[in-house]
Formats: C-alpha cells, structure tokens, sequence
C-alpha cells in the first residue's frame, strides 16, 4: 500500500446545523469540552472535511465556507472540446451539448477528430510535391486516435469537414437518412392534422392503424411524446366537460393512473406545470388509454431474434459495455433507448457536455465569494475570497528525516512531528489549540500537542521583508541555513522538543511539535486492555495556559476510565476501512487585532463590539480540523 | 547532498535557466528556454524535429522560425521526461508542429510530452503520456499515470486522469497558488536551498 501523505482537512462550520442560523460561531468558541469531541470518522463527517484549498471564506460572516453550501450560479456555459460559450438560449433549444464538431469516441471517450478518408497515410503523401494542397475532398470521417475507432464502423461517414453535429443528426448507423428534428416537428404537425381528422368521427382502433403502414417506422421519442401529450390533454377536456358533476367514484379513481386528477398531476410533471389545472379539484371518471400511434401508442418490440443472431455472429466482442452505454447520448431521433444500444453497431458519437464558469454566494449573507470572468478563455476572477488568505495553512512533517516519509506508523512508538502554521493576514495572529489526549475511535492514539498556545507574526510584505535585510534578498535564505544547521545540530546533540516551547519560528510561521503513540490495532488487545478506553472517547483535553494541567489531566483519565470500564461493550469486529489511518481531531482557535473598518456586519451575534474606526477591533475564528498523519501498522 | 560532482551537477545560464548536464537536449539551436527554467537530469527534449513543411504564413509576419521546442519561464523538467514536438499531416504532408510551453509548468519524472501547446501553471504528473497535439491550457492538473489522447483539449481548472484522460474534476479557487514553482525553482541547481516550509 502506497504510504499515505500527511493531510489536513478542515471542517466548514455548515455541517453543524447550529451554525447556518447565525452568521458566526458563538462568540465563545474558545470551549470545544463544552461540544463532543469532533470525530473525523463519523458519517456526518464525510460532507464536512475539506483540504484549505477547496475552502472559500465570507468576509462579510468572518466564516468558513465549503462547496457543500455556498450557492453557486452559472456565469458562463462552454464547450471543453471547442472552447467555444454557449448562450443560455441556445441551450433551451439544443440541448446541454456541443453543437458544433465535438464528439467522444463512443468506445473510449477519447477525443474524435475529423479526417478525410482520401488523405490517409496509405495514399504516397511523401513524394508529393513540397507545397502541393492536398485535395480534401472527403468522405469524412470521425475517428479516434487512442482506441483507431471511427465512424465507418457505424458506417457514418460526411460531406462536409465542418458542423459535423447537424450532418450526424441526418445519418441512421448505416448511412440510411433520417429525420431532422425539424422535419419530424413538421411531420408530426401533418400527423396531428390527420389525426384530429380521423380522430373526431370515430376513435381510431389499433387494428385499423396497423394495416396502414404507419406503425411500420417506430415513433421517435419526441413524436410519441406529443402524440401523448395532445391525446391526454383532449381527454382531460373530455372528461371535464362531461363528468364535471359525479362526484361518487373521486375517491377511487384517484389513484389509477387512468384518472384525471393523477394524469394532469403527472402531465404538470413532465410538461412544466403549465396544465396543472387547480381548479378542476374534484375531476371524476376513468379514462381510456391511447389506441394508436396518433395517440401516442407505441408497441413494444419484444422479438429479440435479431439481437440473438447478431450475438451468434459477433459474440460478446460485439457488445458494449454498461459505462459506454451509460456515455451515449439521449437520441431523440430513434426509437427508445431501452435495450436499443447493446452493440457495438448501434453506437453513435458523443457530442461534448457542456462545461460552465460558476460563481459562488455566501449561503447566510447572499454575498458573493467567487465569481470568475465571464470570457471563456481566461483565468482571471473578478473575486475569489479563498479561505487560504485568512487562515493558516498547516503543514506536517515527521520531526526526524522530514523527507522520507515512513510507510507505515509503528504501533505503540512514540513518534514526533512538527507541525507548520503558516500565517496568511497582515496582522499578528494567536493560536490556541486543542486535541484529545486519545484520538475517537476504537483504536485510541495518544496525542500530545507540545505547544498549544502561541503568537504568528505578521505576513509581512515580501519587499519590506527585502528591505529589512538591507536589500539582500538572501539574508532570509542564509538565516534560514543558519537554523537549519542548528537544527540539525540539535538532532545529533540530543536538543529535544520542549513542551510550552514552539520548535521553530520565522517571518510568517511558526513550527510546533506534537507528539503521538499509534494504537496497536490488534483486536485481543482491544478486548483486554483497552476495555476503559472506550469506543466513544468524547472527552476533550483542554490546553489552557497553566502548565501544570498534566496531573489533573491524568485524574481525569482514570476518573473517565473508570466510567467507562463499567459499562465496556467491545466491538471486536475486524478492522473497518481505513481504521488503521490515524486522524487526529484538533480545535484551532485563531484571535488577532484587525483594523476595524467599520465594515458592517451581517447577520447578528458577531463577536464585534468595538466599531470605531481609530481603534483596533478584536476578531477570532475557531474551528476543527483533522491532521492525517498516516496508516499505522497492523501487528 | 555533500558529494558534489566538481564542476556542478547544473549548467546554470544568464537567464537563470539551470540544466542538468546529463540531460539530453538534442538540436539546441531550436529549443528556446524563457529563464528560470529547471531542466533535471536524463530530460531529452528533442530540438531535431523541426517543421519540415513550412507553414507560408507570410501574411502573418512572423518570422519564419525554426523553433520545434519554446519553454517558458519556472518551468520544472523533472528527472527522466522526454519533451518531443507533434508530428501531423499538413497539407498531405508529415510534418513536426512546434511544442509551445507556457509559465510554471512541472513535468512530472518520467513523463512523455507531444503536446502542440501548453498554458502556464500546468501539473503534470509522473509516468504521463501527454498524446500528439494535444493543448492543454492554464491550471490544469495531470494526475500519474495518465494517457491523455492525441488532439484532446483540456480546458482551464480540470483535474485530468486516467486511461485515457478524462476531466475528473476541477481546481477548486483556493488551489491556484499551488501552481506558482518560483520556491521550487531555488530547490535545485548547484546551490540549492531548502524548500520554505
Ligand atoms: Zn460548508
Ligand atoms: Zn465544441
Ligand atoms: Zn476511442
Ligand atoms: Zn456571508
């Protein structure tokens, strides 16, 4: 198993229901005892935990946010193949894909380019004279190069190098024509036309219709689609006027589908509510199905010896898988998809889904915190409020040998590691933290944090940085050497990691060490030994200023153990997914000065209580996050 | 790090450029380099395959160069890549395009490039095959291992991977510095310097 890197994630206050009411977290956060222990591994957290990169932060709310609950709007829609956007109008009546000649090879979703047919590498190309213009003059064709498919495979081939979309929606595999959508909208106006003249003197029979012809071609979608539109609709106007008064049966017929009140319910579904009738509430009666293709009648085809032979001569070769069938494209144009694409045959090109440039609003105050450039081709936001330029990023490397990273955590070995806050604001910022002495879960690692309280300086301007190195910009590089000797001086000397110490400091960041002993995953040993140690531990260690905290700390273990050892059930099931990865909960409380702007805060409980301009306003911000540190080993 | 070969594992230029002297850098005269650029040992860039049909863009006004490989500055060749410029059919003729290469992009070691264009701030992972032509633009993430297609088009802010590439999911906004290799770049050379924490 590939040795998991060390990660932290952080949780979005909008996983606690509690906080989506008011814009910020309780003035008082500095008391996680007060909460459960936040336990990365229960379900809910699954939805709450992001790296800081996916984070954006509300200026507004002072808070976090996650993609999980900001609001997002579509600023732009665009080809990922073609580059080119596409207006929302053009949407409505085209559909979510490229219209123009983007397509994924059915096959291996790879890229299709076009190509002609006569300018294959077969042909003596080499000897041909250096500026001579190769005739293109097609047949052309979609073709794959990562998997060789290509169009003649469907036997599809095109005229024309350009709007291969519309020349496509023309071609039946095979090369046989077929309806566009607006021709088969005009035919499906003459068909309603006849169909309304045949349909008033007497109802048409399905074994009338049969001996016509016209149930010979299968309806396409979209025509059985209106067909059934406007036979319903007629039979709603039926059944309103006729049995407007009988009011005895209501309650049955109800709940067929043969009912009015459910079809126009269902009908308001499909069609976008437009014949939802309100006030025809108590309609009564049962009414008929559709009889024929005028009515929308489509007969299902269930004669599978075509698909038995074609099976016989192809074998399973010849068939698709469910991901490329999933991958195809909704065809309006044929008969319905229900088992239709099971061959390699029936396959057609994908055109490209569209892509969308999407801008993101705060969930409590409306305000956006992302919004990108309109214009396809560039990069550029108008606002992007990350969380990364407000709170500290946390990086982890193990204390010794920081550059190969263990494959696996030894159990019950102490090992240290030297966490990295890296202080994004201008202004000074304190940190407190806070984990649980044993981290939740059936297998407890001890966790000591070493430092949990201490000051970042500001993130100072690189140039300032610069000039006050009297314009040398590598005196922080050789300061740097200079601790790193120390350092390394201190791993062969013996220098160890002090508790209430930070490990190592710099213009915009502080190192801390926190020390951890990996539980033993071995199950007998969770039923003997560790009984006390809970399944549940939700006790949380408070790291207060006072250093002499360890021996009250250590009562209250035994106190809790005891507790505990009562009542001990011991899940001794084998090791569940991911159990081994040793996760760390641990409470950041940030508080810093900032100019108050007398920027007006929204939503009320805010922890601002100084608003004037001159002076300096107290800001804090708290949450959990969750440090990785790796698998353990399975003894 | 203490044993050092004598005269510098580096050959490091004017612009800031620093080449690995075992790489291999074939047709020099065509491969531009923007500055700042790290090119690691065992990197070949083949500089040979130059267009052999030119393209008569007189109107353009461009100068008719013989550019087959142009880099642009922070960019990262790791250790084993091998940068090579498209080859196509032009006008019913084969023919090399250029291999054109934006700011910040990291070639993960052992990687394989035929793209015709890349953005800037472009990850690409280890062990990638990047297919002919393809162009991938600004921020966008390569995951290992993955064969992107011949022709494919990667648009801005995908995370891109598997056999073959496919868009798997997007650079979130708080992603986009990760990009930024300048810290990367004063890692190596012949005066390397810790990477900041
Ligand atoms: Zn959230
Ligand atoms: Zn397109
Ligand atoms: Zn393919
Ligand atoms: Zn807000």
């Amino acid at each position: 198993m590939a040795p998991l890197s060390p990660y932290t994630y952080i949780q979005c206050p909008c996983s606690d229901p509690g906080n989506l009411s008011s814009a910020t977290r309780s003035s008082n956060p500095s008391s996680p005892a007060d909460e459960d222990c936040f336990d990365p591994r229960a379900p809910r957290s699954n939805y709450s935990l992001y790296p800081l990169e996916y984070l954006l932060f509300c200026d507004d709310c002072h808070q976090i946010r996650c993609p999980r609950c900001v609001a997002e709007e579509i600023v732009a829609y665009y080809c990922p193949s073609c580059l080119f956007e596409v207006p929302s109008s053009n949407l409505k009546s085209e559909g979510n894909r490229c219209t123009r000649s983007c397509f994924q090879c059915p096959v291996c979703i790879g890229p299709l380019s076009v190509s002609s047919l006569e300018t294959q590498p077969e042909s003596n190309l080499l000897s041909a004279p250096d500026n001579a213009p190769a005739p293109h003059t097609g047949p052309y064709i979609l073709s794959c190069s990562y998997c060789n498919w290509s169009s003649t495979e469907i036997g599809i081939t095109f005229d024309k190098p350009n709007n291969i979309h519309a020349q496509l929606a023309k071609q039946r595999n095979g090369g046989t024509t077929r309806l566009t959508a607006k021709e088969r909208k005009d035919r499906r106006k003459d068909m309603a036309q006849s169909g309304l003249r045949s349909q008033s003197p007497t109802p048409a029979s399905p074994a009338a219709t049969s001996g016509t012809g016209q149930t010979q071609e299968p309806l396409d979608l979209e025509t059985q689609f209106t067909n059934l539109k406007t036979f319903y609709q007629r039979q709603l106007a039926e059944s309103n006027s006729s049995h407007g008064s009988s009011m005895d049966l209501s309650s049955l017929g109800d709940l067929g589908f043969a009912s009015p009140n459910s079809l126009s319910r269902i009908m308001s579904i499909y069609t976008g509510g437009g014949l939802h009738d309100k006030k025809a509430k108590a309609r009564a009666g049962v009414m008929r199905e559709a009889l024929s293709p005028d009515e929308g009648l489509q007969l299902s085809d269930l004669d599978e010896s075509p698909a038995i032979a074609h099976l016989h001569t192809h074998g399973h070769a010849g068939t698709i898988t469910t991901e490329q069938r999933l991958a195809q494209p909704p065809n309006l144009g044929e008969p319905h998809l229900h088992g239709a694409t099971r061959f390699e045959s029936t396959l057609r090109p994908i055109p490209y889904l569209l892509r969308t440039k999407r801008s993101k609003r705060c969930p409590i105050c409306r305000h956006i915190i992302s919004k990108p450039e309109a214009k396809v081709q560039t990069t550029r936001f108008r606002i992007r409020l990350v969380a990364g330029s407000y709170i500290p990023s946390i990086t982890i490397k193990p204390l010794n040998n920081p550059a190969a990273l263990p494959e696996t955590l030894e159990p019950l070995k102490p090992v240290q590691y030297v966490l990295t806050f890296k202080n994004p604001i201008f202004d000074p910022v304190k940190i407190t933290l806070a984990s649980p002495s044993k981290t939740p879960g059936r297998f407890g690692s001890k966790v000591t944090v070493l430092c949990p309280q201490f000051e970042i300086d500001a993130n100072t301007d690189v140039w300032d940085e610069a000039l006050k190195d009297g314009g040398d910009a590598s005196g922080t590089s050789r300061k740097r050497q200079q601790q790193q000797q120390q350092q390394r001086r201190g791993d062969d000397g013996g220098q160890q990691a002090e508790a209430g110490k930070i490990w190592e400091r710099g213009r915009n960041w502080v190192s801390i060490v926190v020390e951890v002993v990996p539980a033993s995953l071995r199950l007998d040993r969770l039923a003997t030994t560790t009984t006390g140690k809970g399944q549940d531990e939700r006790e949380t260690k408070e790291v207060r200023d006072d250093d002499d905290e360890e021996e009250e700390e250590e009562e209250e273990e035994e106190e809790q153990e005891d507790r505990k050892g009562k009542k001990a059930i011991v899940d001794t099931s084998p090791l569940k997914e991911d159990e081994d990865v040793l996760e760390i909960p641990m409470f950041v409380r940030i508080e810093w000065e900032a100019d108050s702007v007398g920027d007006d805060m929204l939503g009320g409980g805010s922890s601002a209580p100084a608003r004037d301009k001159d002076v300096k306003e107290k800001r804090e911000l708290a949450y959990w996050c969750v440090l990785g540190l790796g698998r353990v080993r399975q003894d | 790090m203490s044993r050092r070969p004598p005269r510098g594992e580096y050959i490091e230029t004017d612009t800031g450029n620093k080449v690995a002297r075992k790489a291999t850098l074939v047709g020099t005269q065509n491969i531009i380099l923007g500055g700042k650029t790290v090119i690691q040992p065992e990197v070949m860039i083949r500089g040979d395959l130059i267009r052999s049909v030119q393209a008569q863009s007189s109107s353009g006004g461009a100068p008719a160069s013989n550019t087959a490989v142009a880099i642009g500055r922070y960019c990262f060749l790791s250790r084993g890549c091998c940068l090579r410029p498209p080859g196509r059919l032009y006008k019913g003729a084969f023919t090399y395009m250029p291999l054109r290469i934006g700011d910040h992009v990291f070639v993960g070691p052992g990687s394989v490039v035929q793209a015709a264009f890349i953005g800037n701030h472009v990850h690409i992972g280890s062990k990638v095959a990047v297919g002919e032509s393809a162009i991938i633009k600004d921020y966008v993430r390569i995951l290992d291992g993955s064969v992107v297609p011949p022709n494919m088009v990667i648009p801005s802010f995908s995370v891109v991977a598997g056999q073959p590439a496919r868009v798997i999911g997007e650079v979130p906004e708080g992603g986009h510095e990760a990009f930024e290799l300048r810290d990367l770049y004063k890692t190596v050379g012949n005066n390397p310097q810790p990477a900041p924490s």
